[in-house]
């Protein structure tokens, strides 16, 4: 069976905003992330991998991480212009659909997995994250995420087996076209857009999470503080925040703990409808991304619909099973 | 950060008097009334305007040669700005400068400055003099990427992270240095990349969006005034005119798609939409601030007209300041 090809979306905007000054959030430079789409497709092509499609970004990441790099394997921009805004990543998963690419590859944060989903809703993906505080990507060595990628794509191993589909957040804005959050989708008391990170907690007015995470950074950790709902439970969090509320200490970015005024607090069944009404920016997935007007509404609603996200260290855990490294006596792996 | 009506209609008003400074100043440079090269902010605005509203005559900048819009924006008398660009007698230099030269220290204009990268090293100076002084004012060191290839940029970098100097290098990276793209003048693309190896946070902004190039220098701003050292702001942004003058001098260096495509980002409309979105700023009112504006730079041309030429006596004065007369 010929492998299928993998898509590779390094987004080069993702760790350099604001929170490297209001917070203490890590920079990752874009060489870094070119040794690591470097060792994504080493780890790949180990692991059975052999033809690629990538987005083409104006600061050449992918293209100048093949330079040199001497593996058998065939590489193809996709036809995406680079505009260096989040529309590459968007129509770049639009064509590796396409393409049959199975599984994508992302480098970024939140924000990037959010604009692959936007165009592909389940797109199965092994996201690895160089942004800067996420949940949904993981931060993971580049060499095993490529070779779990690889063991997918050449299907040594199946992809029901390995991933689980995410849950969204859909957000239909009145008068707007429909968008999404795979985290978190929140009504903040800020009049625009600016430099999009959110920060400030006493700017929280509603917050509906997909996911809300004790472990994590960024606003799905104000749930995850309050009332935990994983990954894998059918049901989201709905939490209202503001002036009177009991306040709660909760990491909302890198290395700031700061007190966060909760008034209620619950639990959201899949589908079940929530509504922002404006004055008001929305934040989806901790970038704030749409102004609502006075009046304005918007129907929020949690469901299970989005990616399928790879678990890499089970999908190593079955190749391990499986003797898929265990070198052949006519050479080569396995899983080749 | 918190962003007052009267701030974001004072940041509007300094974007839209530089355009209006700018657009006027090429027509007259393309009518062969001013002597010298004209390096036009236009496009350019919400950066200068941006950083401006944070500070106060005791902070200091550092221009370019590209330099009107920071003046402008830092409150610059536009009729001796003007008279500059004529070379009349009452120019900020006495008309013996022109363009790339213009300073008033007064308002902490260090200087624009005709070579590219020479700013740094006078930033940190004022920097290191404002932290000696036990003053909590701040220094904005204004740099394109081209001036980040600069050695000078590098050991000023170095310096001001070392003793934690109150600067805010603020690179405003247009995609080229004079006609040489970025990616074939060095092999990064951010910047701010760079910050991390001296030890100081860099940070990326939309410097098409006032609002965002306003949230992101208060804070580095902010964090300079509190004593916790420098930082690197890179504002992505585009100069809509060439390098040189408004047709420039005809080198082929760059699409007319391109021009077009950063054109829709205009970074005056921008903001006026959102202000107008907000109820704050009504499509007449900000037309009124044109209208106005306008009026203003017309005035100050009349002005810089009207003035007398320098008398060829003052050829030689201010080339050298005699020992007697410096500071001690």
């Amino acid at each position: 069976m010929a492998a299928a090809p993998i898509g590779i979306i390094a987004n080069p905007a993702s760790g350099k905003d604001i929170r490297r000054l209001v917070a203490h959030a890590s920079v990752f430079d874009n060489q870094e992330k070119r040794s690591i789409v470097r060792r994504a497709i080493l780890g790949a092509v180990a692991a059975g991998a052999d033809r690629f499609f990538f987005m083409p970004d104006p600061h050449l990441i992918v293209e100048q991480a093949l330079e040199g790099l001497g593996v058998e394997a065939a590489f193809e921009p996709v036809d995406s212009p680079r505009t260096g805004s989040a529309i590459d990543t968007t129509r770049s998963a639009a064509l590796m659909r396409e393409a049959g690419c199975a599984p994508v590859i992302t480098l970024g944060g939140d924000g990037t997995n959010r604009a692959a989903a936007k165009a592909w809703r389940d797109i199965p993906l092994v996201a690895i994250s160089t942004g800067t505080n996420n949940v949904f990507p993981r931060m993971m060595e580049a060499t095993i995420a490529g070779a779990a990628a690889g063991l997918v794509a050449s299907g040594a191993i199946a992809l029901d087996d390995v991933a689980q589909q995410a849950k969204t957040v859909h957000v239909r804005v009145e008068g707007g076209p429909e968008d999404l959050a795979l985290i978190d989708a929140v009504l903040l008391d800020e009049p625009f857009v600016g430099a999009k990170a959110v920060w400030q907690p006493t700017r929280l007015r509603t917050l509906v999470l997909a996911r809300a995470e004790p472990a994590a950074v960024g606003l799905s950790a104000i749930g995850g503080l309050l009332a935990p709902v994983s990954a894998r439970e059918d049901a989201g969090l709905l939490v209202h925040a503001g002036v009177g509320g009991d306040e709660l200490l909760a990491p909302i970015a890198p290395g700031l703990f700061e007190p966060v005024p909760i008034v209620s607090c619950r639990r959201l069944a899949l589908g079940e409808a929530v509504e922002f009404e404006g004055p008001g920016v929305i934040a989806l997935d901790g970038e704030r991304e749409v102004t609502l007007h006075r009046g304005q509404r918007a129907q929020l609603s949690v469901l299970r619909d989005g990616p399928f996200v790879i678990d890499v260290a089970r999908t190593l855990s079955l190749a391990a099973c499986r003797g898929l490294f265990r070198l052949s006596p006519n050479g080569g792996t396995d899983a080749r | 950060m918190d962003i007052s009506p009267e701030s974001l209609l004072d940041m509007h008003e300094r974007m839209v008097r530089i355009r209006t400074f700018e657009e006027e100043a090429g027509k007259l440079m393309e009518a062969g009334k001013v002597p010298g090269a004209l390096h036009l902010y236009v496009g350019e605005e919400a950066v200068a305007a941006g950083i401006m509203v944070h500070l106060s005559n005791d902070d200091q900048i550092t221009s370019t040669h590209r330099g009107h819009g920071h003046l402008v924006a830092k409150g610059g008398d536009l009729g001796r700005m003007f008279a500059e660009l004529f070379g009349r007698a009452t120019g900020y230099c006495k008309g013996k400068g022109g363009s790339m030269h213009i300073s008033d220290l007064d308002l902490g204009m260090l200087g624009a400055n005709g070579i590219v990268g020479a700013g740094p090293p006078i930033a940190i100076g004022a920097a290191f003099s404002n932290k000696y002084r036990g003053t909590t004012n701040v220094t904005c060191c204004f740099f394109g990427d081209g001036a980040s290839n600069e050695g000078t940029f590098h050991e000023a970098a170095n310096m001001a992270a070392l003793y934690r100097l109150p600067v805010v290098f603020v690179c405003e990276n247009n995609g080229y240095g004079e006609f040489t793209s970025q990616e074939r003048h060095q092999a990064i693309h951010d910047v701010a990349d760079r910050a991390p190896g001296y030890g100081m946070p860099g940070i990326v902004v939309d410097g098409m969006d006032a609002i965002a190039v306003y949230e992101a220098a208060g804070e580095a701003i902010a964090r300079a005034r509190r004593g916790e050292g420098p930082s690197l702001l890179e504002c992505k942004t585009y100069r809509f005119l060439d390098h040189v003058g408004v047709r420039g001098m005809g080198v082929v260096y760059r699409t007319d798609d391109e021009v077009v495509e950063w054109r829709r980002r205009d970074p005056i409309v921008l903001l006026e939409e959102r202000l107008a979105g907000a109820g704050l700023l009504p499509a007449e009112e900000a037309a009124a601030v044109r209208e106005r504006v306008l009026g203003q730079v017309k005035a100050a041309i009349a002005y810089a007209e009207s003035s007398p030429h320098p008398d060829p006596s003052a050829l030689l004065q201010d080339v050298y300041t005699l020992a007697t007369d410096a500071p001690r």
